[in-house]
């Protein structure tokens, strides 16, 4: 099956003239589109979004270390979703699928953000940057984790997440990070024995200063 | 660094994953993990992050999906738009360059009399006399002595431009409805 025929018509595309719709010369949406319930569609992917926005929105801030950036590239990763002509259809190729290609999307948005050079000014930054967060109102997991992550490359930050809060296999990280499998088991392996090893130096300090 | 995997780790993993460590776990595996470095990691960075996930999750504030199918809406109906765009803007330019052509031939022709032809009183008389200059190119072309009439190359040239435009055009069309 081509990549456009997977994509069903939104309830919206339905208001534009068919000239406008058509994204390959065979205009296959056409055939999709008499099969698709527009509100039906439209509930799917509400349902699909309630299901996959908070993950989506956790990988997103875990790995990047900004609430505000995350924001922004989650909304930006579900516009393309939608916007995409090879997208899997959540009727037909199921949410585990589709929940990939997003998680895909969103991988290559934040590593278009980290290649982005740019000079941050004072105003951009939010102020949770600047705020003092009292150490009683901080959870063990910020507590313990926050510190080893900062100390991770952007990229191991990605897969340790993947792998130990979402629960993905070697493959499907591979398929998110566009790596293949091997290489993800051996950069995974090494992630993992060095943020074991900085939580529990982080542990063992904090041991010692209570 | 050497790939070192524990045959407990896979197990200790569905565990976890049902929820079931540690306090449903078998005694030895508790003994295991307290011994073995692999799965002594495992379970630490995942109990951490799963901790942080469950953090995350209720920090989460996802915007109503309404705006988000609004955007891609938006975004689309664009890309669609600027395809349509294309081929238009290209007939535009193709339009322009012949324009283009026909003025700077048409200076050239009317250069060769001299800078008689800057002057208003000129103008006056080159209208007056472009009825009967027009019925005289049309007799030319219609007689097929094209060659020795700059004047018909100048009426040509925008007249085929306009064909293979139009042409073009239909083309478009005719393809985009397939």
């Amino acid at each position: 099956m081509a990549p456009t025929e997977k994509r069903a018509r939104m309830s919206w595309e339905f208001a534009l003239p068919d000239a406008l719709l058509h994204t390959s010369p065979g205009g296959a949406q056409d055939a999709a589109a008499g099969a698709c319930d527009p509100a039906m569609e439209n509930e799917a992917f509400a349902a699909f979004y309630s299901r996959s926005s908070r993950p989506l929105w956790a990988y997103l801030a875990r790995s990047s270390a900004d609430p505000a950036l995350a924001d922004d590239l989650m909304q930006e990763s579900y516009v393309r979703f939608l916007c995409a002509a090879g997208a899997p259809a959540l009727a037909t190729d199921g949410e585990a699928a589709a929940r990939l290609y997003l998680f895909r999307i969103a991988t290559n948005l934040l590593r278009d953000y980290w290649r982005r050079p740019r000079a941050a000014s004072i105003e951009e930054i939010p102020e949770e940057f600047f705020a003092v967060r009292g150490q009683a109102a901080q959870t063990d997991a910020q507590i313990l984790l926050e510190p080893a992550m900062r100390q991770m490359k952007p990229r191991e930050r990605q897969m340790l997440w993947l792998a130990h809060a979402e629960g993905y296999s070697h493959r499907e990280i591979a398929k998110v990070m566009g790596l293949n499998a091997a290489s993800v088991r051996l950069l995974l392996f090494r992630a993992r024995r060095k943020i074991a090893a900085l939580l529990r130096a982080h542990s063992a300090d904090d041991g010692r200063k209570s | 660094m050497k790939l070192k995997s524990c045959r407990h780790e896979n197990e200790l993993r569905e565990l976890m994953a049902r929820g079931q460590w540690p306090d449903a776990c078998p005694p030895e595996l508790r003994a295991h993990v307290s011994g073995c470095r692999t799965c002594g990691d495992l379970v630490l960075i995942s109990e951490a992050f799963q901790h942080a996930r469950v953090e995350s999750l209720a920090a989460a504030r996802p915007v109503p999906p309404a705006v988000l199918l609004w955007r891609a809406q938006l975004r689309r109906r664009n890309a669609a738009v600027e395809r349509i765009g294309r081929p238009l803007l290209g007939a535009q330019i193709f339009a322009c360059a012949v324009a283009l052509f026909a003025a700077v031939g048409f200076a050239g022709f009317e250069a060769r009399s001299g800078v008689a032809w800057l002057t208003w009183s000129y103008w006056q008389d080159w209208f007056a006399q472009l009825p009967q200059a027009a019925v005289a190119q049309w007799d030319s072309l219609s007689s097929g002595s094209l060659a020795g009439s700059a004047w018909s190359w100048m009426v040509l040239v925008p007249a085929l431009a306009t064909l293979v435009l139009l042409g073009g055009v239909a083309v478009y069309f005719a393809t985009d409805k397939q």
